[in-house]
């Protein structure tokens, strides 16, 4: 066994490492996140998962629900630390597992892998508590610094296959004319809500002509794949990368490509994209709109969808928020918040989701580059007219609750009656 | 004299006495004395109720919305009852953006932005998102049992007894961490005694380099003589006024940034109000 899968087994088991192993760790780490670029592109299938918060049983409960590293593939969007009991633990072994399987986990960083956040809410005093100096601190805060900005998945499939029986609504699972298009599971795996949506028949490739369904589809899998003619029934209709960040969008990043060009090494600054991409929201409002707290941007719907159309996106994925749901969408679906720090600070009873794509084997798994990214514009189809639609990916949320009070080892919190004043 | 603050293993913010499990707790209550005390917990609002709310409310309600909670006290016999809930609370904060506070980098943040985004000075939806409040309970009140001003404080040494706690609960009402600008709580514990119950009501808000505000509603009831009594006190100061006069006293101040009950001794008041109900019954005696 390795001193890396070591320090992972005593991670999982909520126990530090030693301080010169987290020095090595971390230095190992910015050696690989260094490699990659501000936007990280990520094959589907892929996990998507929102807010940590230092709640290190919740995030084994994550991993028990979403499947274990390396097994699944995950994709992080921040906020491992602060305020939860639990940051270093948390972080350490989302790292740890970063550096020992680095294709199969991409953490990108929150607003909270800052410096001045983490010594306000509660990274910087746990790292003092726990180590009895700030270097462990300083440690993971350079790391902070090279963690991508955010990742492009690519290659999602617009339908999903089933989970199991949907007992609600049989007849729509079984006619051809719709497919399943999110599904909402519970921790035990059970389906409790699905939705479809109507099987797109046009051909996007040649735009033009329907095939009927006894046309053999445009677009087969690769010979030898076993994938073609699946009958998964996307009839090679596109579906757009799906853009991951951990706050939003900035009005001074209209395409992907701009993010790539933000000098990301460094503190998270108070002004500027990198700023915005870490810190905006959604809102309901037109176009974009100043926080009325005096700094940071809303972004309405119709920002979302000029986006969208022009970076080939068919959906953004960002944490940063709490929603009592574990996730929610707006915008038409055009943007979802994922959030995975079920009842936050241990007080607020909400439950958490991850968020899966899966993977479209409808042309063999070979990935279409479509999104600005690989075969970007040569310049002819620049700025056309009509792009055809691109279709959202297939959405499985999976939603659990915190871990048992038992498994924290720690008492469950009942008020202890006190002489107030 | 305050030493109601249990310290955290790890700096969370405010007090983590109020957890709440995702199974939610039925209503607890007890009645002393023909006074009926009942409290209330559950997670925070899903997002229907919080659509419904901010529609009523007018402006959208704090991050962590706890709509269901409550603390109640009832006198059985005078019909008289006061409670503290999240919605009441949060429509006495100001929805106009009159009162609006700043967080400490906005100048600089917005200075940097103006050369860039000409389009983009509108501030949606202002209103004071700091969520302060002067809520000092709602009350139902027949038969002339109205608050009226009084001199006659809360009697501080007769709480100060080891009296047996009969009942104690902590319930957070709403909460906001300001978008990491600080912190923003609405909480309420109440302790019943064989002869008295205290409640104490806590508004307590720090804007990070900005303002520190606490506002606090005590409700004192003396069973057998049926009276109320309700003390309001308003307290704030300027956050770096507040760190320097720590750190000349050498003291802890991220610590004590963090901790209300500490920050109460600190804090100037600014405003205090004194008020007394007598629930007994005016045609018996």
């Amino acid at each position: 066994m390795s001193d890396l899968d070591r320090a992972i087994a005593q991670l999982r088991a909520c126990r530090l490492i030693p301080e010169s192993q987290v020095r090595e760790l971390c230095y190992k780490a910015r050696e690989l996140l260094i490699e990659e670029g501000n936007v990280v592109c990520v094959d589907a299938p892929v996990t998507v998962c929102g807010d940590i918060h230092g709640q290190f049983h919740d995030l084994m409960e994550l991993f028990r629900v979403g499947g274990d590293v390396p097994d699944t593939n995950y994709l992080f969007m921040g906020d491992f630390v602060d305020r939860g009991f639990y940051s270093l633990e948390s972080f350490l072994l989302l790292l740890c597992l970063k550096v020992r399987y680095p294709d199969r986990i991409t953490l990108i960083r929150g607003n909270h892998e800052s410096r001045q956040i983490t010594t306000v809410y509660g990274f910087y005093d746990e790292c003092i508590r726990k180590y009895g100096s700030a270097n462990v601190w300083r440690y993971c805060c350079e790391v902070f610094d090279y963690l991508a900005l955010g990742a492009l998945v690519l290659g999602a499939s617009a339908e999903l296959e089933p989970t199991g029986p949907v007992y609600n609504d049989t007849a729509l699972s079984t006619n051809d004319d719709n497919e399943l298009e999110t599904e909402v599971l519970n921790s035990k795996g059970d389906v409790t809500m699905s939705t479809y949506r109507p099987r797109q028949r046009t051909s996007l490739d040649n735009g033009s002509v329907s095939p009927t369904r006894d046309q053999v589809p445009l677009r087969t899998g690769a010979p030898g794949t076993g994938a073609s003619g699946s009958g998964a029934g996307s009839y090679g209709s596109r579906t757009g990368a799906v853009l991951c960040v951990h706050g939003g969008l900035s009005p001074l990043i209209d395409t992907v490509d701009k993010i790539r060009l933000i000098d990301r090494k460094q503190e998270v600054p108070h002004e500027g994209a990198m700023c915005d991409l870490l810190w905006s929201d959604p809102d309901e409002i037109d176009g974009w709109g100043l926080s009325p707290r005096g700094a940071g941007f809303l972004f309405g719907a119709d920002i979302v969808k000029q986006f969208n159309y022009k970076n080939d996106l068919s959906l953004i994925a960002r944490a940063h928020q709490l929603v009592m749901e574990g996730y929610k969408e707006m915008f038409d679906g055009g943007i979802v918040t994922v959030w995975s720090a079920p009842n936050y600070c241990y007080r607020c009873g909400n439950v958490a989701a991850i968020l899966e794509l899966g993977e479209d084997a409808s042309n063999g798994g070979t990935v279409t580059r479509s999104n600005g990214d690989y075969g970007r514009s040569n310049g002819i189809l620049s700025s056309a007219v009509d792009k055809p639609p691109l279709r959202s990916p297939g959405r499985r949320y999976r939603v659990f609750e915190a871990a048992a009070q038992d498994t924290r080892g720690m008492p469950a919190k009942k008020p202890v009656a006190d002489y107030f004043l | 004299m305050t030493s109601d603050h249990r310290a955290a293993p790890v700096a969370i913010l405010g007090s983590n006495t109020a957890a709440v499990s995702p199974s939610a707790q039925t209503p607890n209550a007890i009645t002393v004395k023909g006074f009926k005390i009942s409290t209330q917990k559950f997670p925070i609002l899903k997002a229907e109720p919080i659509e419904a709310m901010t529609k009523k409310l007018g402006i959208s309600p704090p991050e962590m919305i706890f709509g269901d909670n409550f603390v109640a006290i009832e006198h059985e016999k005078s019909g008289w009852a006061i409670n503290f809930n999240a919605f009441d609370a949060l429509d006495r904060v100001d929805k106009t953006g009159e009162s609006m506070l700043k967080v400490a980098y906005s100048k600089e943040w917005q200075k940097s932005r103006e050369a860039t985004h000409d389009g983009i000075k509108e501030v949606v939806k202002p209103f004071d998102w700091s969520y302060s409040t002067d809520y000092k309970g709602t009350v139902i009140t027949s038969h002339g049992h109205d608050f009226q001003e009084s001199s006659k404080p809360i009697p501080i040494e007769l709480l100060k007894r080891p009296d047996p706690i009969l009942f104690f609960d902590e319930v957070i009402l709403y909460e906001d961490e300001l978008a990491d600008n600080g912190i923003t709580m609405l909480s309420c514990k109440v302790r019943v005694m064989p002869a008295r119950l205290l409640l104490l009501s806590r508004f307590f808000m720090r804007l990070d380099n900005v303002l520190l505000r606490l506002r606090d509603t005590r409700v004192f009831v003396d069973f057998e003589s049926a009276e109320v009594t309700r003390e309001y006190q308003s307290k704030e100061c300027e956050y770096e006024a507040v760190r320097q006069k720590l750190a000349s006293a050498r003291d802890d101040i991220p610590a004590i940034m963090r901790d209300p009950n500490r920050l109460s001794d600190i804090l100037p008041t600014i405003e205090k109000r004194l008020e007394r109900a007598s629930l007994a019954n005016q045609w018996e005696d």
